[in-house]
C-alpha cells in the first residue's frame, strides 16, 4: 500500500514532520529533555538516565509515537488527543510500559527483546514516567520572570 | 503460547543446543522464555499462527557468531529462520514457516559500513532499518536518496531480499542489490559478485563478477544467511516534479496502465506509480464502524458516500518525475497531453527543488502512517496481502481487478487494491484487513486468500511474494514440467544444505528429510 500523496492526509503530512523532529534531536544533539535537566539540576544519575531515555525513546518508539505518527494517531482516536502523545503523558506506570512493549496492545504489536532490550526498556520507562520537574513546561514555567 | 521444539529433537537435546548457542552469543541473546517466543510470532495473523510458532530465538552480533550458531545448528539439526528485523507485515512478520524452528534475528547487526557518494552505493548489515540509513544519510548531509517501502519500519537489507519495492526511480528494491557476504548453511562465508576477490575495488561497482552471478540465489530463498549487503542508493536530483490525480471510476485504472506503460518503458516516467483505490486513504483516517456495521463487504454505495466525503476518486494516482528541471517539465507535458485523450480533469502539480523540505520532494522519507489502517476493523487489527504480478495492459489489470474484487464481495471482506506499474509488469498487491479476534472474519479472509490463489494460477500469474501459510501452495503454482524449478530448488537446497537446518519451507522450499512436511 503507498499513502495516497495527492490527498495528503493530515496524519500523513504530521508523521513527516514527526520524523524530521525525530531526526532533528539526533543531529543537534540536544532534547527537552537535557535543557530541562541543565535548568533545573535533578540528581546526576537520574537525569543522564531520563535523557538516555528520552533518546531511546525517540529511536525505538517514534517511528509510530512521535507527533503525527500512527501509534500517536490510534491512541488519539481511542482515548482523546490529550493522551495521544505518550511523551506528554503522566499517567503511565514504569510496569504498564514494560508489559505493553512485550505483549503489544489492539493494532500495536509486541517488541523482542533484540529489538528492544530489557536495559534500554527501563530507560524508556523511566523517561516516558519523569517528574513534572524534568519536563519542557514545567522548566519552561519556571524560568519565566 | 504452546510450546513447539523442532521436529525429530527431544527436549534434553534442544537445551543443549541453546546453552551452545549461549556459549556464542551470550545468554542474554538467547530468548526462549513464552513472553520472548510470543514476541517471534505473526503479529498478524489471520487466525494461524498456531502453524507458525517459533521455538526460540538468538540475536548474534556479526556474522562470524553468525557462523558458529550456523555450526551449533548443524551439530544438533536445529532449524533456523533468518530475519533481519522482523518486519516482514502480512506475510509472516518474524515467525518461521515451520513450528519448532528458532528465530535467528540479526536485528543487532546494524552497522553501515560504506556509504560512497560519488558511486551511490551503501554497504551495510542486514539489522540495518529504512530509518536508521535515512538518518545517517541526512546527518552525514550525503546527497543519496533510498527507496522506500510504504511502511518503513522494517530492515534494507531484509525488504530488498524479500523482493520489496518503493516509488523512486530505484523502486525495484531487489535490483538494487550489488555484492553479499553470505554465510552458508554448512557456516561457510562466501562473497559474491567481484567481492569473492579479497581486494576487489569493484564489489558494490560490478554485480556479476566471473562466471555464475548468485545474489539473486539468495533473495527469497533459504541457500544462505546475508550478513553484509551492497544497495544501490540515488543521487539526489535536481529537482522532482509530482502529477496526482483522483479517477473516478474503477475501471478508469485500465486505460490508466494503458496510458502510462509505454511511457515507463521508454523512460518518460522512471519510477514505479502505485494506483491504489481510496478506500485505503479513507482507512488511514477513520474506522469502518464509523460508516457501515454491516459484516459482508462495504456496499458500493456506502463506498461512494465516503469517497464523496472525503473528495476522493475511485483510485488515486501519484506520479513523479526525477531529474533536471527542464526535462521533468518537457515529460509532464508529455504525460499531461496522454491523460488528457480519456480525461478532462488536470493534475494537481507538486514541484521541489534541491533544497526544498524533503518531505515534499519524494525522495524515499520513511514512514509508518499506513499502519493506521490496520485499525479498519477495530481491535487487535491485522492484514495479510496477496500480491499476484500480471502484464502491464488493462486487458489483464480489469480482468484481474474485476475476479478479485467479485471474489472479496462474495467472500465478504472490504476490498482494499493497488496496482503498481514498474517496465512490463504490475504488481497487484490485495489487502485484507481484520480484527485477529474475529473468528468468522479471520476464517472468511483465509478462505479468500486460498480461492485468490487458485484463481491467480488457472489465468497465468503468480506472486511476487506470499505469506507463510501459502507458501507451499504457491510454490506448487510454479508447474512447468512437473514442477522442475522446484526439483532444481531442493537439489540446490539439499546440496548446500544436506542437515536442512535453514529456513526449511520457505518460498515452498522444503529439505530432504522435511519433504513430507509440505502441505
Amino acid at each position: 500500500m503507498k499513502a495516497t500523496m495527492s490527498t495528503p492526509l493530515p496524519g500523513c503530512m504530521a508523521n513527516l514532520l514527526a520524523i524530521v523532529v525525530a531526526f532533528a534531536f539526533f543531529a543537534a544533539g540536544v532534547g527537552v529533555v537535557r535543557g530541562a535537566a541543565a535548568q533545573e539540576k535533578p540528581a546526576t544519575d537520574s537525569a543522564q538516565k531520563i535523557e538516555e531515555g528520552g533518546k531511546l525513546f525517540r529511536a525505538r518508539c517514534g517511528y509510530c509515537h512521535l507527533a503525527g505518527g500512527t501509534g500517536t494517531y490510534m491512541l488519539g482516536r481511542r482515548l482523546g488527543q490529550d493522551r495521544a502523545l505518550l511523551d506528554s503523558r503522566t499517567d503511565l506506570t514504569a510496569e504498564y510500559i514494560k508489559k505493553i512493549v512485550r505483549v503489544g496492545i489492539n493494532s500495536m504489536p509486541p517488541h523482542t527483546r533484540i529489538e528492544v532490550p530489557d536495559s534500554e526498556l527501563d530507560l524508556i520507562a523511566i523517561y516516558l514516567t519523569r517528574p513534572a520537574s524534568a519536563r519542557p513546561s514545567a522548566a519552561a514555567n519556571r524560568s519565566q520572570p | 503460547m504452546a510450546s513447539a521444539l523442532p521436529p525429530n529433537v527431544s527436549e534434553k537435546t534442544f537445551q543443549k543446543a541453546l546453552d551452545a548457542f549461549s556459549g556464542v552469543v551470550g545468554k542474554q541473546w538467547v530468548l526462549a522464555t513464552d513472553e520472548d517466543r510470543t514476541t517471534y510470532m505473526d503479529i498478524y495473523a489471520a487466525g494461524d499462527a498456531d502453524q507458525h510458532l517459533p521455538s526460540a530465538a538468538v540475536g548474534p552480533q556479526s556474522a562470524e557468531e553468525v557462523q558458529a550458531v550456523v555450526r551449533i545448528a548443524n551439530e544438533y539439526k536445529i532449524p533456523l529462520w533468518p530475519i533481519s528485523r522482523g518486519k516482514n507485515l502480512g506475510y509472516g512478520a518474524a515467525a518461521p514457516c515451520m513450528s519448532g524452528t528458532v528465530v535467528l534475528d540479526l536485528g543487532r547487526m546494524k552497522r553501515i559500513l560504506d556509504v560512497n557518494e560519488r558511486f551511490g552505493y551503501c554497504l551495510i548489515e542486514p539489522g540495518v532499518g529504512f530509518y536508521d540509513l535515512f538518518n545517517y544519510l541526512q546527518e552525514h548531509k550525503i546527497p543519496l536518496w533510498m527507496s522506500v517501502p510504504a511502511n518503513a519500519w522494517g530492515s534494507v537489507a531484509g525488504n530488498a531480499l524479500e523482493r520489496g519495492y518503493g516509488y523512486t526511480p530505484y523502486g525495484e528494491n531487489t535490483r538494487n542489490i550489488c555484492g553479499m557476504e553470505v554465510v552458508l548453511p554448512t557456516g561457510e562465508f562466501v562473497r559474491t559478485g567481484t567481492g569473492a576477490m579479497a581486494n576487489s575495488q569493484c564489489w558494490q561497482l560490478f554485480k556479476y563478477g566471473y562466471g555464475p552471478s548468485w545474489d539473486q540465489m539468495f533473495v527469497q530463498s533459504n541457500f544462505g544467511i546475508v550478513t553484509k549487503l551492497g544497495m544501490w542508493l540515488m543521487p539526489e536530483p535536481e529537482a522532482t516534479l509530482g502529477l496526482n490525480m483522483q479517477l473516478p471510476e474503477p475501471d478508469d485504472v485500465g486505460w490508466a496502465i494503458d496510458v502510462l506503460q509505454p511511457l515507463r518503458l521508454n523512460g518518460v516516467l522512471e519510477q514505479n506509480p502505485s494506483i491504489g483505490n481510496s478506500i485505503r486513504s479513507v482507512a488511514s483516517r477513520s474506522q469502518r464502524s464509523e460508516w457501515y456495521q454491516g459484516d459482508g463487504a462495504m456496499p458500493d454505495d456506502v463506498l461512494r458516500g465516503l469517497l464523496k466525503k472525503f473528495n476522493l476518486g475511485w483510485w488515486g494516482v501519484n506520479l513523479r518525475l526525477y531529474g533536471y528541471d527542464e526535462v521533468n517539465e518537457a515529460h509532464a507535458k508529455i504525460i499531461q497531453a496522454a491523460f488528457a485523450k480519456h480525461t478532462k480533469q488536470e493534475f494537481e502539480v507538486v514541484k521541489w527543488h534541491r533544497g526544498d523540505p524533503i518531505e515534499n520532494s519524494g525522495a524515499g522519507v520513511p514512514s509508518t502512517s499506513v499502519l493506521q489502517a490496520v485499525n479498519w476493523r477495530g481491535g487487535r487489527g491485522g492484514h495479510v496481502g496477496f500480491s499476484p504480478v500480471l502484464p502491464a495492459s488493462s486487458e489483464h489489470v480489469l480482468k484481474q481487478f474485476h475476479s478479485t474484487r467479485k471474489r472479496y464481495e462474495e467472500i465478504g471482506v472490504d476490498y482494499f487494491g493497488s496496482f503498481t506499474l514498474f517496465d512490463r509488469y504490475v504488481t497487484n498487491v490485495n489487502m485484507m484487513i481484520y480484527d485477529r479476534d474475529n473468528a468468522a472474519l479471520t476464517a472468511r479472509v483465509r478462505a479468500l486468500f486460498k480461492a485468490l490463489v487458485t484463481d491467480a494460477a488457472k489465468e497465468g500469474y503468480s506472486e511476487y511474494r506470499t505469506h507463510l501459510s501459502y507458501m507451499d501452495e504457491v510454490a506448487l503454482s510454479f508447474d512447468f514440467n512437473n514442477h522442475a524449478l522446484l526439483r532444481l530448488n531442493e537439489a540446490v537446497k539439499d546440496a548446500l544444505d544436506p542437515n536442512g537446518i535453514l529456513a526449511p519451507g520457505k518460498q515452498g522450499i522444503w529439505p530432504r528429510a522435511l519433504r513430507k512436511a509440505r502441505a
